[in-house]
């Protein structure tokens, strides 16, 4: 993974001692709360119900063992024990106190982590693929592109006050699993007919109170010329993208008020217009970049490997959890291994300190000492031996991250919601407690296979519930929660918004009603057909009449 | 023409040293627990606590200042269930919760 | 009002000409571009210097034929959060060649001041308030960037890292 040199510890290391003299102003009355708060949350620095909450970057999702166990040191030392894996591969604390900033942010620093970006108007942190450069299916590394990007936009003095927050997705494969087509750029990583790398350019998706899939504004953008034409899109966002509504400010809207043809022009125009090669990466440091993603030193394996397909043979559950969280891998022997944090009635996306320091064991023991986080709040081992396969199960069980429900009913996203969270109208949490509750049993989850259920505690939408099969809103209706459902979204290369299908049910009959919307689909599937293929077979109708009865 | 609703609030924000949530107690300073809230049941009331919170927010002692609703029928007790859940804690993590009263009520 | 650069407080003799004033003979003075479109023969040839005053929603085309003959132009941020001047900079200085005082107005804070010189301003209008202490902090905190600036001049850590690759 990439390792810092001096000039980005140097950067780092400037920017906490600019936060800590910024606290001390704060703290002294020198700066207001309206001048300090965007400063603070360009910090990863928010203000929840209970406490400050911190949100630390994971660029793309790559952590090291060294990092996940200053994580969990943190975790220890400034919070209560626990820490949150996020939708944007990235680690939230929910206990932070503002006057310990300082301190904390250098011991993060100390292993080349920070919060930087990951709040505010600005260019957030970049988010990938999670198996990015051990999926077979790749056509070129995306941590790559990513780090390069994450580079360019740190600290990027033409585009720290944008009109809204700004999120960039980067997937190396044809079968998204960044979620692309939900960020305001999605970068899919393609070939042209002179089998030439390039990106294929989306932007203008996002989530939130105005669902959008994002536009493609270019098929073919030279790999080269990537920088320069990120710098055109911003551009044209940061001039005329919307500041009166902070509703209407995201890129979707400009997008969609200026049509995709005309905003299309200008980015091109204005691409066009710039000296792109003062903006541009020099070859030789995307050859340094690159470097730093090499391949680990893996083994020459023989396969099969005759002591994982036996245990494979003899014990059923192991069974089960491979074909669920064991990822095909591009060397042979090896599998990448997605660490459920979704146990029956745990909360999706925590894990305490103690449980990340074991994954960090684990890691450096079987994974090349690094691990991953995805966008759907689980972690992976991306280098794991088939024959260590066994041994890593057995362990990942000792703490309670051993559920082989990777892609099913309870694997479910939620956002904190009213639990934490400011912004929040209903609690996301509970429900997604309830539902893996009461589809605990595995027999019965695989039998009804892969469906995503994702829930939001508001508008905001940070549960993804608009990419989800089946998607749940929180909402108070008066001074009470409500929780409606959408079915049909997805966030995959096939990304679709769900749709609302009726009226909302009281936190009692949430439950009852997904069960319905599962049961509906379990009477109606075809043999082999997912949830979300006989979706788009069946169209909504047959589980409104299953949930509201007959109009 | 209905009636006026009857007023019933409190005044709460957060420490901006830490965030920790607090209510204005009737003692005249800020507490951790919404049983000490003062209480007040008229517009003066309302306007009288609305000030103080402004003040202590100028002052740079509390940041997200609110005046709730809240009711008092027993311990008082905020009405919406956003914030009960700000004066005790997340309730999927009741370990973690605090009591609404210091005598651990 | 005061008007700082990087260091600190400086003279200044600009002064703001309402639409409908007249041009005072020999004077520095900054006019709406309003004022200029209508007015730009007789405001050159009274004024001694001219400067432009607009914010963010400008329409740059507007400006450009008048840039030779500006020393002065003002972006104003409407609000702490508008970042819109801050392309207009970059565009300024790096696409126009705009060699003029870039002057920031509005209600920005010491720490945004850093990056406003890298897209190119070179003086700040700034009220009682601001804290010069704060200023002199801020402009110092980072010595290392991924970005060009647009003015001056500074390496950047891409460049730095491979110096033969020019």
């Amino acid at each position: 993974m990439y390792l810092y040199d001096n000039f980005d510890q140097t950067i780092t290391q400037q920017r906490i001692g600019e936060f800590r003299d910024q606290v001390q102003r704060r703290l002294k009355g020198e700066l207001t709360e309206e001048q300090f708060r965007p400063l603070r949350l360009m910090n990863g620095l928010y203000l929840q119900l209970h406490a400050y909450m911190l949100r630390v970057a994971v660029p793309y999702g790559t952590l090291s063992v060294v990092q996940l166990h200053k994580l969990a040191d943190i975790a220890t030392k400034y919070d209560r024990g626990y820490a949150h894996f996020t939708t944007r591969q990235n680690i939230q604390y929910n206990w932070i106190k503002l006057e310990q900033m300082p301190d904390l942010l250098a011991e993060l620093g100390s292993v080349e982590m920070h919060g930087n970006q990951t709040s505010g108007n600005c260019i957030r942190n970049v988010t990938a693929d999670q198996f990015s450069g051990v999926a077979g299916d790749e056509i070129d590394d995306p941590r790559v592109a990513s780090e390069v990007i994450r580079q360019w936009s740190t600290f990027h003095p033409e585009f720290a006050w944008l009109p809204r927050k700004f999120k960039i997705a980067v997937t190396g494969a044809a079968h998204d699993r960044a979620a692309i087509q939900f960020h305001d750029i999605g970068l899919q990583i393609v070939r042209n007919e002179a089998s030439e790398v390039g990106y294929r350019v989306f932007v203008g998706g996002g989530m939130g109170r105005t669902p959008v899939i994002a536009t493609e504004v270019r098929a073919f953008l030279p790999k080269d010329e990537l920088l320069s034409y990120l710098e055109a899109i911003l551009r044209v966002y940061n001039r005329y993208g919307r500041r009166d509504n902070m509703y209407k400010a995201r890129i979707k809207i400009l997008v969609r008020e200026l049509g995709a043809e005309e905003f299309i022009r200008q980015v091109e125009e204005e691409w066009q217009a710039s000296d792109r090669a003062l903006v541009n990466l020099p070859p030789a440091e995307e050859d340094r970049v690159r470097k730093f993603f090499a391949d680990p030193p893996y083994e020459k394996i023989a396969v099969p490997v005759a002591a994982f397909e036996d245990a494979r043979k003899n014990d059923k559950a192991f069974a089960r959890w491979v074909a669920t969280n064991v990822h095909t891998h591009k060397v042979p022997g090896y599998g990448a291994v997605t660490i459920s944090l979704k146990p029956p009635g745990g909360i999706p996306g925590d894990a305490t300190d103690k449980q990340m320091h074991a994954v960090a064991d684990l890691a450096e023991k079987y994974s090349f000492s690094e691990v991953r986080v995805t966008h759907v709040q689980n972690l992976v081992l991306p280098y794991v031996k088939l024959a260590d396969l066994h041994a890593v199960w057995q362990a990942l069980g000792k703490i309670g991250f051993a559920d082989a429900n990777i892609g099913l009913v309870s694997d479910i996203i939620a956002c904190p919601g009213l639990d934490y969270c400011a912004l929040a109208n209903a609690r996301s949490i509970p429900i997604a407690q309830q539902i893996s509750e009461r589809f605990a049993d595995l027999d019965r989850q695989h039998d009804i296979g892969p469906l995503q259920i994702k829930i939001s505690g508001c508008i905001n939408a940070c549960g993804h519930h608009h990419a989800g099969h089946i998607g749940i809103l929180g909402v108070d209706k008066a001074g009470v929660e409500f929780y409606q459902i959408t079915l049909g979204g997805a966030a995959d290369e096939n990304a679709a918004i769900g749709t609302l299908i009726g009226a909302g049910f009281s936190g009692d009959d949430i439950l009852g009603a997904v069960e319905k919307v599962i049961d509906t689909y379990l009477e109606l599937r075809q043999s082999g057909e997912t949830f979300i293929d006989a979706y788009r077979r069946v169209g909504a109708a047959p589980f409104k009449e299953k949930l509201y009865g007959r109009r | 023409m209905a009636p006026p609703k009857p007023i019933s609030k409190i005044l709460t924000a957060n420490r901006l040293t830490n965030g920790e949530t607090l209510f204005y107690a009737a003692s005249g300073t800020w507490s951790a627990f919404v049983t000490e809230a003062k209480i007040v049941t008229t517009q003066e009331g309302v306007d009288e606590l609305t000030k103080i919170g402004a003040d202590a927010y100028a002052a740079n002692q509390v940041i997200d200042v609110n005046v709730i609703d809240a009711t008092a029928d027993g311990d008082i007790k905020p009405k919406d269930i956003r914030e009960i859940i700000r004066a005790t804690g997340p309730t999927v993590r009741l370990d973690l919760n605090k009591s609404m009263s210091p005598a651990g009520k | 009002m005061a008007v700082v650069d990087r260091n600190g407080p400086i003279a200044d003799s600009w002064k703001r000409l309402a639409d409908d004033a007249p041009v005072p003979q020999g004077g520095s003075v900054i006019v709406s571009l309003a004022r200029l479109k209508s007015d730009d023969n007789a405001l050159f040839a009274a004024a001694k210097n001219v400067g432009v005053e607009f914010a963010g929603d400008v329409n740059l085309e507007e400006v450009l034929a008048y840039l030779p003959r500006l020393s002065l132009i003002v972006a104003r941020l409407t609000t702490m959060r508008d970042g819109r001047p801050f392309s207009i900079g970059r565009l300024l200085r790096e696409r126009h060649g705009y060699k003029g005082d870039l002057r920031a107005a509005g209600p920005f804070i010491p720490d945004q001041v850093l990056f406003l010189l890298r897209v190119g301003f070179t003086t700040f209008e700034v009220d009682e308030g601001f804290s010069i202490d704060a200023l002199k902090r801020a402009v110092a905190a980072f010595t290392a960037w991924y970005q060009r600036s647009a003015t001056p001049a500074t390496p950047t850590v891409i460049e730095l890292r491979h110096p033969g690759n020019k």
